[in-house]
């Protein structure tokens, strides 16, 4: 059999942002051989290498970016090197993170067809293209729409379609699920599995899915600092959670209760399903005094609330609500998350809170203060927001200055600027970049920067927008972290998330919305519960809630949040 | 994704069926007639028709009203300016302090302000209503490069996209307390400045990302570019094209003789 990819001895560095600087190798030695038909997926944290590998399966590194780059990659028997970039798009498609630069008709169609027509493919042949690659993304009845016009899942969709459309063996993506939500992931992840199961094609996908990863891919590998750390079948990964956890990537939830289980009771537990925990765990029964997880909210203070929302109507036009008839109160210290399907609200909502849209009907006050009597500037020192993306905030020269910015503009005096930015700088681990450009940092702390830019000038309120989506585990706990110091002086936090292990771990209240009303508030453990809530959010409860559900009639609660508390109920007799 | 931006406004009408090459020479006989003729009955009759023909393609009145609406601080502009200074000796309407309202300066403003709406207009009547991919189509069954024809689509493209990165950037910044609205005309300059950095960083990224995708979906893999859709002059394209001739002719004759 040969290999589609074959990749040896492959060192790469970007050419220096500065001529002073030195190159900083990204990929130190990579040696992959992947056989036709695989579907490969890539770990990694983030700067390991993962898009920097991507981009060499298909030429553009070095083709188009030029550095440094020794060693060989082949597609499909011809060395990358020697091929111009267009030349070897037939053999390897490449589908990007962000849809938005990937989808430039206005038609699907045509996008489908703008690959084929460029390696001058006869119209025919177009034709039956384009109806094949509409067919296995599930895309038949979308010929016709506009692709901008699509949810974030269905675009990337259109991405893979136009890039099948050109008949690749091999189709490379580099994170095309990050900013979806969890059933635009499920969608693309049972896509690509057809692809190679069906069609013979050989996937490599960068991803941060761990645990969707390990259960559709046949091999894993896992890129630490520019080499291959691991590298094997989803079982043989899955016995080394140990040292997925060591290289500061997520593992999956039942194996980590499994790695938990063991530790707490001496005997040995291995499963990573929530159907294998079953059937070894029917055979037992608990014996813990169970304290179970509060499913009501206390209400912190009987202080009137930090920010009061009533009747809050609002339409960005006029077919359709965004935010319908909306009634939440936050008080002082509370960490709330804000769950929900894209398109939702969830952003609309929480951009009322500091000014940035206005009521169309209703009210929202933040300490008494009406946001239609304050400028957005003004809040902006009682409510903080970080953005999702981090490079819409970050413009400074160096780090140091990024932070300084919101603290100048409020007019802190030069003394104070500098001791709280020092502080920062500390706090989020950033001393050592403080003098760097904060845009030539990697993605993971680029988005340290966005959130200690904005925690510096001390809100009493924090804004979190998908704060942790497409960051590697050890990245989202740094975050989280830093988050959680934050309320725990007494800051309150308003998180959106897709990700109901963060809510599980870190919220006491969450609040659900759907098509713009609120359809659940209330504790974590009481959201997992409602199944009917969950569906109309587009979301699954914890594995572990689902695992103790399962097994309630043993006699287990089933008010379960995290592993932690699934191990206390277990085994944790007095 | 903010549509205020979008130019190209989906429909199945007439005008939007359309040959993309009649479209394009429907722009180039009204540009010449606005010019031929500098007459307001001229821009105004131009103005007229344009607006007809895009209620005509159910393009919203609204939408036409909101061009007028961003066009009519430039035309005042223009309007204001060649009253002040234009007219050369025509008589003196009335004098502001050193300045000289003249009646020609005050026909010539109107005529430039007109004429700018006019051919506002006339680009509208074609974008609102081109898809971009066919307006590439009508560039190179015209025979210019498909590179040009695609680089002009990618900007028509990408006017939403930077449109909406701009409102969330200046979001963003706003988010951390910079204030857009307060100080001298100085200072509120130097407010956008974060903005602008933050936008150029962005576009920069966004354009080397473009670029990729690009190659990667095999442009200029061939020297055989095929086309999966191509353009057929049909009836009404035909006798709308001959239409056009025919206005152009007789335009030139009444004009020249």
């Amino acid at each position: 059999m040969t290999a589609d990819i074959l990749v040896r001895d492959l060192y790469y560095a970007y050419p220096a942002a500065r001529p002073d600087l030195p190159p900083q190798p990204v990929l130190r030695g990579v040696n992959v051989e992947i056989p036709r038909g695989q579907f490969v997926a890539l770990l990694g944290r983030v700067g390991a290498g993962k898009t920097t590998l991507c981009l060499t399966l298909n030429g553009l590194i070095p083709n188009a970016t030029g550095g440094v780059f020794r060693g060989d990659v082949w597609v499909q028997g011809r060395n990358t090197k020697e091929h111009p970039v267009a030349a070897l798009a037939p053999l390897s498609g490449m589908v990007f993170q962000d849809p938005e630069v990937q989808l430039i008709h206005t038609r699907v169609d045509d996008e489908i067809a703008f690959g084929p027509e460029n390696l001058g493919v006869p119209p025919d042949e177009i034709a039956e293209r384009l109806a094949w690659a509409l067919r296995v993304t599930g895309l038949t009845d979308f010929r016709d729409r506009s692709p901008l016009l699509l949810s974030g899942g269905e675009k990337q969709r259109v991405a893979i379609a136009a890039v099948l459309a050109m008949r690749p063996q091999t189709l490379v993506l580099d994170e095309p699920t990050a900013s979806l939500d969890p059933a635009g992931k499920a969608a693309i992840f049972g896509v690509l599995a057809d692809l190679t199961r069906q069609h013979g094609m050989t996937v490599l996908m960068a991803t941060q899915e761990t645990e969707r990863a390990l259960r559709y891919a046949d091999r894993i590998l896992v890129l630490d600092e520019g080499v291959l750390a691991l590298d094997g079948a989803p079982e043989e990964i899955l016995r080394e959670a140990d040292t997925l956890h060591a290289l500061g990537l997520a593992t999956p939830e039942m194996t980590e209760l499994s790695r938990r289980l063991s530790a707490a009771t001496g005997r040995a537990y291995q499963f990573n399903t929530v159907s294998a925990a079953y059937r070894r765990l029917r055979r037992e029964t608990p014996h813990g005094d169970i304290i179970p997880a509060p499913t009501v909210v206390p209400i912190p203070s009987a202080d009137p609330p930090q920010i009061r929302i009533e009747h809050l109507f609002y339409s960005y036009d006029a077919e359709r609500a965004a935010l319908r008839d909306v009634n939440l109160n936050l008080w002082r210290g509370e960490f709330v998350a804000l769950v929900g399907r894209n398109g939702s609200g969830k952003t609309t909502l929480a951009r009322h809170l500091n000014g940035l849209l206005q009521p169309a009907a209703g009210s929202v006050s933040v300490d008494g203060l009406d946001t239609r009597t304050q400028r957005t500037s003004a809040l902006a020192r009682r409510v903080g927001y970080v953005f999702q993306n981090p490079d819409h905030q970050i413009f400074a020269a160096t780090v140091r200055d990024e932070l300084a910015f919101g603290l100048r503009v409020q007019g802190a005096p030069a003394a104070v600027v500098g001791q709280q930015v020092a502080k920062a700088l500390d706090l989020f681990g950033l001393a050592a970049h403080a003098d760097q450009p904060p845009a030539s940092l990697g993605y993971g702390q680029r988005r340290l920067v966005a959130l200690a830019s904005v925690l510096v000038t001390q809100p009493d309120t924090l804004i979190l927008d998908e704060p942790t989506d497409s960051l590697d585990a050890r990245s989202q706990r740094e975050i989280m972290r830093v988050v959680q110091q934050f309320n725990a002086g007494g800051g309150t936090v308003l998180l959106i998330t897709h990700d109901l292990r963060l809510v599980a771990n870190y919220a006491r209240r969450v609040v659900a919305l759907s098509s713009g009303q609120v359809i659940f508030d209330g504790a974590p453990a009481a959201l997992f519960g409602e199944k009917r809530v969950l569906a109309e959010a587009g979301l699954m409860a914890p594995r572990v809630r689902r695992l103790a559900e399962r097994l309630a009639w043993s006699g287990m609660p089933t008010d379960i949040l995290t592993p932690e508390q699934f191990v206390a109920a277990w085994v944790g007799r007095p | 994704m903010r549509t205020d931006f979008q130019l190209y406004l989906r429909g199945d009408s007439w005008l939007h069926r359309l040959d993309p090459r009649v479209k394009l020479a429907f722009v180039v006989t009204a540009t010449l007639l606005a010019f031929m003729y500098p007459f307001a009955w001229m821009q105004l009759g131009l103005i007229a028709t344009c607006s007809l023909l895009l209620l005509t393609a159910r393009v919203p009145a609204q939408r036409i009203l909101r061009l007028w609406r961003n066009m009519s601080i430039v035309m005042l502009l223009i309007f204001v300016l060649s009253a002040l200074f234009a007219g050369g000796d025509s008589p003196i309407l009335f004098s502001l302090g050193p300045l000289n309202v003249r009646v020609a300066g005050i026909e010539q403003g109107a005529l430039l302000a007109l004429r700018l709406l006019a051919l506002a207009m006339v680009f509208a009547v074609w974008l609102y209503t081109t898809d971009q991919t066919d307006m590439v189509r009508g560039f190179v069954a015209l025979h210019m490069p498909y590179e040009w024809g695609l680089t002009l689509a990618l900007a028509f493209r990408y006017l939403p996209t930077f449109g909406s990165l701009y409102a969330r950037i200046k979001d963003a910044q706003q988010a951390r307390g910079l204030d857009l609205d307060a100080g001298s005309l100085r200072e509120r300059v130097q407010a956008y400045q974060p903005i602008l950095i933050a936008l150029v960083v962005s576009a920069l990224r966004h354009g080397e990302a473009l670029g990729w995708a690009l190659e990667a979906r095999g442009l200029g893999a061939s020297d055989h570019r095929t086309v999966f859709k191509p353009l057929h002059m049909r009836r009404p394209d035909w006798l709308a094209a001959g239409f056009l001739a025919l206005i152009v002719i007789l335009a030139t004759i009444l004009r020249v003789f």
